[in-house]
């Protein structure tokens, strides 16, 4: 047989081509679609600061003064291999690190002693077994024997691989909820950036608890397609939560900026004030751009990563906690006829989503409904949540609670009402006896038949 | 060129037979504590499997050895031509009668295992009685619904009803059954540690028994394809001693009618929200 040129080429290619597909992609944290509105010289620095507070999935950062337990591990330096000088990387072999999670490849590597003090390195390959770290050469650092150092960002990252094998594939890289899988479930994966989370344990205006999300990862949500993960380590799901609460702080950060800068600076924004009734030239809109970003944005950065983390720390603390004035009033008849004459009042408006029989086909399901976010009518009728999803009132009868079927459960959704959606709080307009009247009448309407 | 052929062909039944004997020592086998079945049933089980697996051993082992019997005949036979046979009724009865009869064999032989494996009427009449849980398959876990402590499983939900999820606790010491519904897709609730497998269906109610045979923890997963998170469709099934399982019906009742007061999962009496129940 004759083996042409082209054959061995094509021989060739075979292998080349599957090396090429072993190569880690490079993936990076997206950017919502606002910022992407933005005239290009406000979104440029809007983007630089995220990456510099956040980093990228494949390559973290440690930033403090976010509520987040990126979990340092302190190591020393045993020795350095010697290198050529024309290498670009510099090996060393380590102690200390024995306990540590295995993978620390792109964690920031901290000097805290040596010459390289204070100067940050980037872990480039890690061998777990041989306690060996690569990291680039540069001027400012020259490890030497006992030099100590701190590998940052370790908890995080476990917590990120955990949530890129089990959860990426809906809520996304960016925990911006599209996933590859995300287009064919209903309700849609929640998109973490807003970090508005529907059934917490919190009072209306405060963040979900770190409990709150731990018991949806564990007990999943009966009704939509979030399954329980129940089977994961107590440890791994603190871990997964840990960095789902930190994407959702680079979301809500990403978002207090735009918004700071979306009225004066989006391209449509630009483009109007460019215009002939505008009368400003590009060049002064982006001087005036200039100023902004040189007098305000560092001070609007630090107030929005400020005020971001302490609603997450507030949301843990034993007072953003909804706890019943009484307990439960005893499930009788009488309770839940009171319940059900509180449902159909025109107090608590209950019926006008949730319908008469709490079929979940009240009117309120056949009006058009403004949008708060733009102002504008949706195109569909009925309720929608902040997402921009359509949203059909529960139907009382299913028996499927998605935030748990506990009593208090059921008695925090009505007291702190569902965040992010039209499901008002009652907490203060009703009395802890009537909301355990409604509780019961609640609860009981599934089995009204199953006697 | 003909030796080799020879060799090929002996090649393949000793290296079956030589794997099939290391595979329990290098953990080829059935999973889980030395290959042995966690139940009683799924011993019987095992024993079927493996009366197969000698049978077809033999039949492979004999047919290989006649094939490389007649080609090393041939390969040291000079004679020049073949002969034709125009076939051989003695033989091709032969043929037809052992291997039916053996098919018949196992067929009959199986049966009482089947039965009591899958025939309600020959199920344990303990467990029959008393189910003690439906089993909810769903893309992608699986959802457990009890009876409140002290009443039987009703068909429709009651609002005492205890809950749970990816994980089942049974009691040990007795046959228990479930009855296995699917809330979407088809599934198939897999036991591998006590040889159960029972495909749950839409629309169907399907009762399924089984009793371990010594407690512990044992895996549940799903063996149907049921969508892309097939995979991550795992439980645990807890199989513990009586009085721990009434523990674990009670700090479950607790829990559920858990009114944000109080102690939950303390380990004795009923609590108040239990009392506010009555």
């Amino acid at each position: 047989m004759r083996v042409g040129l082209s054959h061995l080429i094509l021989l060739l290619l075979v292998p080349l081509i599957s090396l090429a597909g072993c190569e880690q992609p490079q993936v990076e944290f997206v950017f919502s679609k606002k910022t992407n509105e933005l005239m290009p010289e406000a979104a440029k620095p809007v983007k630089k600061a995220l990456v510099e507070q956040f980093g990228n999935p494949f390559a973290l950062t440690q930033f403090e003064g976010l509520p987040t337990d990126f979990g340092d591990i302190q190591g020393a330096v045993k020795s350095v291999e010697a290198t050529g000088k024309d290498q670009p990387s510099i090996r060393i072999q380590v102690t200390g690190l024995t306990d540590a999670y295995h993978k620390l490849q792109g964690l920031p590597l901290e000097w805290t002693s040596g010459k390289g003090q204070g100067h940050v390195s980037r872990i480039k390959e890690y061998y777990f077994e041989t306690g060996t770290i690569v990291v680039d050469k540069s001027a400012e650092i020259d490890p030497q024997p006992g030099d100590t150092f701190l590998v940052e960002c370790v908890r995080l990252q476990f917590g990120r691989d955990l949530y890129n094998r089990h959860c990426m594939h809906c809520h996304g890289m960016s925990g911006e909820g599209t996933g590859p899988t995300s287009r064919y479930l209903n309700p849609p994966p929640r998109d973490f950036r807003l970090g508005i989370y529907k059934y917490t344990s919190t009072k209306p205006t405060s963040k979900a608890q770190v409990d709150d999300l731990g018991r949806t990862v564990k007990e999943g949500i009966a009704g939509t397609y979030m399954p329980s993960f129940k089977l994961l380590t107590d440890d791994e799901v603190s871990a997964i939560v840990n960095y789902v609460i930190w994407l959702s702080i680079r979301g809500e950060t990403e978002k207090k900026l735009v918004d700071e800068l979306f009225l004066d600076y989006s391209q449509k924004t630009l483009a109007e004030r460019t215009s002939e009734e505008g009368g400003e030239t590009r060049k002064e809109v982006e001087e005036e751009l200039k100023e902004y970003m040189e007098l305000d944005f560092p001070d609007t950065l630090e107030f929005a990563t400020s005020s971001v983390s302490e609603a997450w720390e507030e949301a843990n603390l034993e007072d953003a906690l909804v706890i019943p004035g009484t307990p439960r009033v005893a499930d009788t008849p009488e309770s839940r006829e009171r319940g059900r004459l509180l449902y159909l009042s025109q107090k608590t408006k209950c019926a006008s989503c949730h319908g008469p029989q709490g079929r979940g086909n009240g009117t309120a399901t056949q009006d058009f409904w403004t949008n708060p976010a733009t102002n504008e009518k949706y195109s569909n009728r009925g309720l929608h949540d902040i997402w921009g999803n359509q949203l059909p009132p529960r139907d009382l009868h299913r028996g499927i609670y998605r935030g748990g079927r506990r009593p208090i459960d059921t008695y925090r959704r009505l007291f702190a009402g569902i965040k992010g959606t039209p499901m008002p709080a009652f907490g203060g307009s009703l009395s802890d006896e009537e909301l355990w009247d409604m509780v019961n009448y609640v609860m009981s309407l599934p089995y009204a038949g199953n006697r | 060129m003909g030796k080799g052929w020879c060799l090929f062909f002996l090649f393949w039944p000793v290296a079956a037979v030589a794997s099939c004997a290391m595979a329990p020592l290098v953990g080829w086998s059935f999973p889980y504590d030395n290959a042995q079945a966690a139940s009683n049933l799924g011993m019987r089980i095992d024993g079927l499997f493996y009366l197969i697996l000698i049978i077809t051993a033999i039949v492979f082992v004999g047919t290989q050895a006649v094939l490389v019997y007649a080609l090393w005949r041939g390969v040291n036979n000079r004679e020049p031509r073949a002969s034709h046979v125009h076939g051989n009724h003695k033989l091709e009865l032969i043929w037809s009668i052992i291997p039916g009869a053996i098919l018949l064999f196992l067929a009959i032989y199986q049966m009482n295992i089947w039965a009591d494996f899958r025939i309600k009427k020959y199920f344990p009449e303990a467990a029959v009685k008393a189910p003690i849980a439906e089993i909810t398959a769903r893309q992608f876990e699986w959802r457990f619904r009890y009876p409140a402590i002290g009443k039987i499983l009703q068909q429709k939900p009651q609002s005492d009803d205890l809950y749970s999820v990816n994980e089942l606790h049974v009691p040990f010491g007795k046959p228990v059954m479930i009855q296995l519904r699917s809330d979407d897709v088809q599934h198939s609730f897999f036991m591998p540690a006590l040889r159960i497998k029972q495909d749950a269906l839409p629309g169907l109610q399907i009762p399924v028994w089984f009793e371990a045979n010594k407690p512990g923890t044992y895996d549940l997963v799903c063996a149907e394809l049921c969508g892309w998170g097939h995979y991550k469709m795992k439980a645990h099934v807890i199989v513990e001693p009586e009085d721990e399982y009434q523990t674990y019906l009670k700090n479950l009742t607790q829990q559920q009618f858990y009114d944000g007061l109080g102690k939950v999962a303390a380990t004795e009496i009923g609590t108040e929200s239990e009392a506010t129940e009555k």
